[in-house]
């Protein structure tokens, strides 16, 4: 009985401990949401409840003043290109490191992993010395090639984990009866890919898409500005319409929170893929 | 025609390197040892570079306010590492039980990782404003008149309060990578122990603990790197290194001299001095994730 008891009370502190957590993750966006919808004065008086009268107008000048259709094309263009050259070199690279012995493959491996040593945080200043030396500032361009050579050493090595649980015999019997290396690589093994791919598309992808620092260094224009960039100078900009800026955060966070939680399985595993495994 | 082939075969593995080595070298290699060859110029970002040797290392050693922002981005870095993972690990151990809603559960406190930074400071710096935000509201609303702080305009709490948004952030990554580790240690460990008598607490120190060694160690690494070399964003969009360098990290503190005061080559040795400090986490983590490497 004293144990049933003791074990009720757990449960309970348990899962108030859960409600505090659920409610402090959802509660700041539940709000954002609600805040996009009120107008000016409603805002500074009504500060937690629901709006008593929906402004959708919040939505059309978000859109217009931030300029945001256009700041999210540049920030789709530079994730799609930054993840199209990354993704086909460093899966060249991962599948001759995980399958064949060549003399440098180690040294290979281990040159390019040391990209996991060096953050991109740290990397800020000096790349951004070398691009005013080249004239790749204020170029999405640029940032396309930076953003794809610095998701090249993670990308490299989930990638060649990801060849290396394949089974051998795959390609050995392609190989015997004659058909070349890179044959083997793009008609077999390429296409059992899929999982290694969706992984990096999810980490390196949301990693660029998110970026702040670099492309704040590197953007000067306004016409060039990703989202992230877009977002922190409308709060730059004179007196902030609070209620606007709060629609902008709607418009580019809400597509991510519906495709990660349509797609979670793939996003969590994804983002713990360079944590797991250790 | 047969020695050509072979040469072919030979020359198969480096071709397919080729690209990524290209890019990585041009883009991340030649960057990394051209800033530490401007860190010993004095250079604005445009009239010619005036060689002066370790001036600059000198300059950055004596000056007070990196000395703030160094200090500042250990308490940062310690905080951040201890709270997210007591409060991720603290959140596995009872997802890991009989508990309905999980899923729900962990849908929700996950969702803040996918956001950026920028929304992130956005939203808490409206959350934490001392007359319309959400936290004082809430505290009035429950008569805790006296913890009202001007959460990000005070020295004092300014600091305290840009951890607890970045710990907000994480908490749900770093309870996943935990519940993951917990999940996978083996029952009969825990049976044992109960039939030897142990209490909840003891399972917990001597199977729990143990069992999840590796992952302790993969979460606390990535907390650290991170708190050293993540936190330009956060800080920049919810304080911008202020009141009076209370929040001021390495990292803002190096955009601030490259651009506010055009010191591209100290801001230059200041990453290089960065990247000597996280240099030991990162051999770390390498080791780590190569430690089960098949090299035969």
């Amino acid at each position: 009985m004293r144990k049933g008891v003791k074990t009720t009370i757990t449960y309970i502190a348990w899962y108030l401990i859960l409600i505090f957590f659920f409610i402090l993750c959802v509660e700041p966006v539940v709000w954002m949401v609600f805040g996009s919808f009120k107008d000016r004065a409603e805002f500074y008086a009504n500060i937690w409840g629901p709006p008593k009268v929906y402004h959708f107008e919040n939505y059309v000048k978000a859109w217009n003043n931030a300029g945001l259709g256009r700041k999210i094309l540049n920030s789709i263009f530079v994730t799609f290109f930054a993840l199209l050259i990354s993704i086909p070199v460093n899966s060249c690279a991962a599948y001759v490191l995980a399958r064949m012995r060549f003399k440098y493959a180690k040294l290979i491996y281990f040159y390019l992993l040391t990209g996991i040593m060096i953050p991109s945080g740290i990397m800020a200043i000096p790349t951004f010395s070398v691009a005013l030396r080249i004239n790749l500032v204020n170029s999405l361009f640029g940032l396309v090639l930076i953003f794809a050579a610095q998701s090249i050493a993670m990308g490299m090595f989930i990638m060649r984990s990801f060849f290396i649980s394949l089974p051998k015999g795959l390609e050995e019997a392609a190989l015997i009866d004659g058909c070349t290396r890179f044959k083997c690589f793009t008609h077999i093994i390429l296409p059992l890919t899929k999982p290694g791919i969706m992984t990096q598309v999810i980490f390196s992808g949301l990693t660029i898409w998110n970026e702040y620092l670099l492309s704040s260094i590197m953007i000067r224009s306004e016409n060039l500005q990703t989202i992230p960039l877009g977002l922190a100078s409308f709060v730059g900009k004179y007196t902030v319409n609070y209620p606007e800026l709060f629609a902008a955060l709607v418009i580019v966070t809400v597509p991510v929170i519906i495709i990660y939680i349509l797609a979670q399985k793939s996003f969590i595993e994804g983002l713990s893929a360079g944590a797991i495994k250790g | 025609m047969k020695d050509l082939l072979k040469k072919k075969e030979k020359a198969f593995p480096y071709l397919m390197c080729l690209p990524a080595l290209l890019l990585f070298t041009l883009f991340i290699t030649l960057p990394f040892i051209n800033g530490l060859w401007i860190s010993f110029h004095r250079w604005d970002g445009f009239s010619p570079m005036k060689w002066i040797g370790l001036k600059n290392y000198r300059f950055v050693l004596t000056d007070e306010i990196f000395w703030k922002a160094i200090s500042n981005t250990f308490i940062y870095a310690f905080f951040v590492t201890l709270i997210k993972n007591i409060i991720g690990l603290g959140l596995a151990i009872i997802l890991a039980k009989k508990i309905r809603f999980r899923t729900a559960f962990r849908t929700a406190v996950y969702m803040p990782v996918t956001f950026s930074y920028v929304v992130v400071g956005i939203l808490w710096v409206w959350i934490l404003n001392p007359n319309f935000g959400l936290l004082n509201h809430f505290l009035r609303a429950l008569g805790l008149d006296f913890l009202i702080r001007g959460w990000l305009s005070e020295p004092r709490y300014a600091l305290a309060s840009v951890i607890g948004v970045d710990i907000w952030k994480w908490i749900g990554f770093h309870m996943v990578l935990y519940l993951a580790g917990i999940q996978a240690i083996p029952k009969q460990l825990y049976e044992a122990a109960e039939i030897d008598g142990a209490s909840a607490w003891q399972r917990f120190c001597h199977v729990t603990i143990p069992q999840l060694n590796s992952t302790i160690i993969v979460n606390v690494l990535l907390s650290i790197t991170g708190a050293f070399v993540a936190n330009y964003d956060i800080v920049k969009m919810m304080t911008d290194g202020g009141p009076f360098h209370s929040t001021e990290v390495s990292l803002t503190y190096i955009v601030s001299t490259a651009f506010r005061y055009s010191s591209v080559g100290k801001a230059n040795a200041m990453s290089m001095i960065l990247f000597l400090l996280v240099l030991v986490f990162g051999l770390l983590q390498l080791k780590i994730m190569t430690r089960e490497d098949v090299y035969e």
